[in-house]
């Protein structure tokens, strides 16, 4: 153990000293590795942000892996019986789907459609459409047709039944979600998401809301805002106060929208999604439209990123061969100039091995250095980066660097340090000492 | 009393792309702790090719060559590299000085070779007491493009003896120095025998060579006689 430390400590101490003695020799070769280094850093940052950024959207959008999907068909039996089951299960959650209008009474919302509020917005000009299980489709009358234009929003409302944030993680934005454990209220507290809360800011929109199917019009407190990952303005509201002004029923109506989604905890029995296929089937629906899938998408998604990744860190590979060329070429050239220093050592003892961990060692600081210098300049880009665009980029805003890119950094310059000193330390462990120390 | 080296019928060739040349042809040579003996030889006698072999660079063909009484003419690389270490001091006619230290780092970098591990304070220590021994302790901190010709050989000197070895080697260590700076160094040299240590010290000078106590002329790879000369 001593043995092995004194070779170990010799090593360190010489390959520290050649480094000194050749400074500017050690600095050129850095650069080149620097770069493949840095390259090696860059990708599997880039990977990982972009990777996380992605995974989180998909999370809040589609849900997290491993939950199961249901969406019950357009029926005016199946929300109250879905409901009537899953009441105060706490890995069940429920969420229907309809249209609300909130602004001005009786006007034509901007739009129109619930399309987004930015610009043209892309939002749906034509006829309202329905569909039956068969795919017969027919139009809905138009409920705002001869209303004047005013200030008004439509969105999607969601009336959620459960706790939805299990499955699928929004992000608070400001405010507070919707709390389940209290009284429901008459004045129903709803939930934006970013979309709408940006069109509320835009436009000075009255709170009246106006739901298809409800009793009478309410007077909605916009309780908080979320990050939902949709593209349209939407509302949550807790459906049980949405109830308080609406017929279970209407839930299902096809002009409040009618559809609805169920997210059940992977460790929910199957006896529940037994029963309530019975139920349902027992209610009319056909047994074949009633499918459970689970999400997949986390693990769908990071195979094609791993994918990408690895081409991109083939390409950084290449770039961090070119500097193990550097190490390589300055290592051989260095052998072959301390010729005399390397007979010279082993002349007074040093062993072969010891003379090849030296030359080695040299290389691995080298490397290291370099990687510690390319993690270090990432980490400064990647703040600086986050600094100036994080405004712009919400995934940039408080980024913060990941280990793994600075893992990938030290096995990155580890592995040239390696791969460059490899020969000349093979070369320098045979240098012949009665040929070199001759008079 | 056993002779830190017996050397018996030594024998080297050399196999290159042509003839192969006979170096050494049964070269006999014994010292004892103490003693000091002069190899001399016109170039291309063997001397250095002799010397190489005690030293342990490389290994003879034949013969047989016992370190205080052991047999090491065939002895591996890791275990001779440890002998080089513990018996051997060398001293070679260019310095081989590293540059880029400075007298006592080039001294102490023989304590630096993987065997055995002192701190840094007694490499230090041992190395500015063997700069004194060969009266240069007051040049420690100098680099040896700062040192004349004398000073940088006793410099090598001082790096042959800062590991207190048994036997001291000298391949023409005045071979690049004037006659009066050589006088200083070969002193230096014989004088480490005073404290036991065993002296093989090749030339070309005669007058370096009858300070020793033998005087051994090599011709063709074979001694051809012994001067025997015990210096008072």
């Amino acid at each position: 153990m001593i043995r092995l430390s004194g070779r170990f400590r010799s090593s360190l101490i010489i390959g520290g000293q050649g480094i000194r003695a050749r400074k500017m020799r050690t600095f050129l070769s850095m650069i080149s590795l620097f770069l493949g280094v840095l390259a090696v850093v860059t990708v599997q940052a880039g990977s990982v942000i972009a990777q996380r950024a992605l995974l989180s959207d998909i999370e809040i959008s589609q849900g997290k892996d491993g939950t199961l999907q249901m969406y019950l068909p357009s029926n005016p039996q199946a929300v109250p019986i879905t409901m009537d089951l899953i009441q105060g299960r706490e890995d069940v959650a429920g969420v229907t789907t309809g249209k609300a209008i909130i602004g001005e009474p009786g006007v034509k919302p901007i739009n129109e459609g619930g399309g987004p509020l930015d610009g043209n917005g892309g939002a749906y000009r034509g006829p309202m459409m329905t569909c039956d299980a068969s795919g017969q489709c027919r139009e809905l009358e138009d409920p705002n047709e001869g209303a004047p234009s005013g200030q008004a929003i439509e969105l999607s409302m969601k009336a959620v039944t459960g706790d939805i944030l299990q499955f699928r993680p929004f992000r608070l934005e400001s405010g507070d979600w919707l709390d389940s454990s209290s009284t429901p209220s008459l004045s129903p507290r709803i939930v934006l998401n970013t979309k709408a809360a940006e069109g509320f800011a835009k436009y000075k929109i009255p709170a009246e809301m106006r739901v298809e199917g409800a009793l009478a019009n309410t007077t909605p407190r916009i309780i908080g805002v979320v990050n939902d990952g949709s593209w349209g303005p939407a509302a949550y509201i807790r459906s049980d106060e949405l109830l308080n002004w609406m017929p279970v029923d209407s839930l299902s109506d096809p002009r409040y929208g009618g559809s609805m989604e169920l997210m059940l905890a992977p460790s929910t029995t199957a006896d529940l999604q037994q029963t309530l296929k019975s139920r349902l089937t027992a209610a009319g629906m056909n047994p074949d439209e009633l499918h459970v899938r689970t999400i997949n998408s986390l693990k769908e998604m990071q195979s094609q990123l791993s994918l990408m990744r690895w081409i991109f860190l083939g390409m950084a590979a290449l770039v961090l061969l070119i500097g193990v060329a550097g190490i390589l070429n300055v290592g051989l050239a260095t052998v072959g100039e301390r010729i005399e220093e390397f007979a010279l050592r082993r002349a007074v003892g040093t062993p072969r091995l010891l003379l090849a961990g030296i030359v080695l060692a040299e290389t691995l600081l080298t490397g290291l250095l370099t990687a510690a210098a390319a993690i270090g300049f990432g980490a400064a880009a990647l703040k600086a980066v986050s600094m100036v665009l994080g405004s712009r980029e919400p995934f940039l805003q408080n980024v913060a660097f990941p280990w793994e890119a600075g893992v990938a950094g030290v096995l990155a310059g580890l592995i040239a340090g390696i791969l460059g000193g490899l020969i000349p330390a093979i070369r320098a462990a045979r240098i012949p000492i009665a040929t070199v120390m001759r008079a | 009393m056993t002779p830190l080296i017996s050397i018996t019928g030594l024998t080297k060739t050399l196999k290159g792309q042509g003839e192969p040349r006979t170096i050494l042809a049964g070269a006999d040579l014994t010292l004892h702790s103490g003693e000091s003996i002069a190899i001399l030889g016109r170039s291309g006698s063997g001397k250095s090719t002799l010397l190489s072999l005690i030293g342990l660079f490389d290994r003879a063909d034949g013969g047989q060559y016992l370190l205080n009484g052991n047999d090491i003419t065939r002895i591996p690389e890791r275990k001779a590299a440890a002998l080089r270490s513990e018996e051997f001091g060398f001293v070679f006619q260019r310095f081989f000085l590293l540059k880029h230290l400075s007298a006592v780092q080039n001294v102490s970098m023989a304590l630096v070779n993987g065997q055995g591990w002192l701190p840094r304070r007694k490499r230090k220590a041992k190395a500015m007491e063997a700069l004194e021994r060969v009266g240069i302790g007051h040049l420690a901190k100098h680099k040896p493009p700062r040192l004349s010709g004398g000073e940088q050989q006793r410099v090598a000197i001082a790096r042959a003896l800062v590991r207190d070895p048994k036997i001291l080697l000298a391949d023409e260590p005045t071979g690049a120095l004037d006659t009066e700076t050589g006088n200083l160094v070969v002193e230096a040299l014989r004088s480490a025998t005073d404290r036991g240590c065993g002296l093989i010290l090749v030339t070309h000078d005669h007058d370096h060579a009858a300070k020793m106590g033998k005087v051994m002329q090599l011709t063709n790879g074979v001694f051809e006689n012994s001067n025997q000369r015990v210096v008072v």
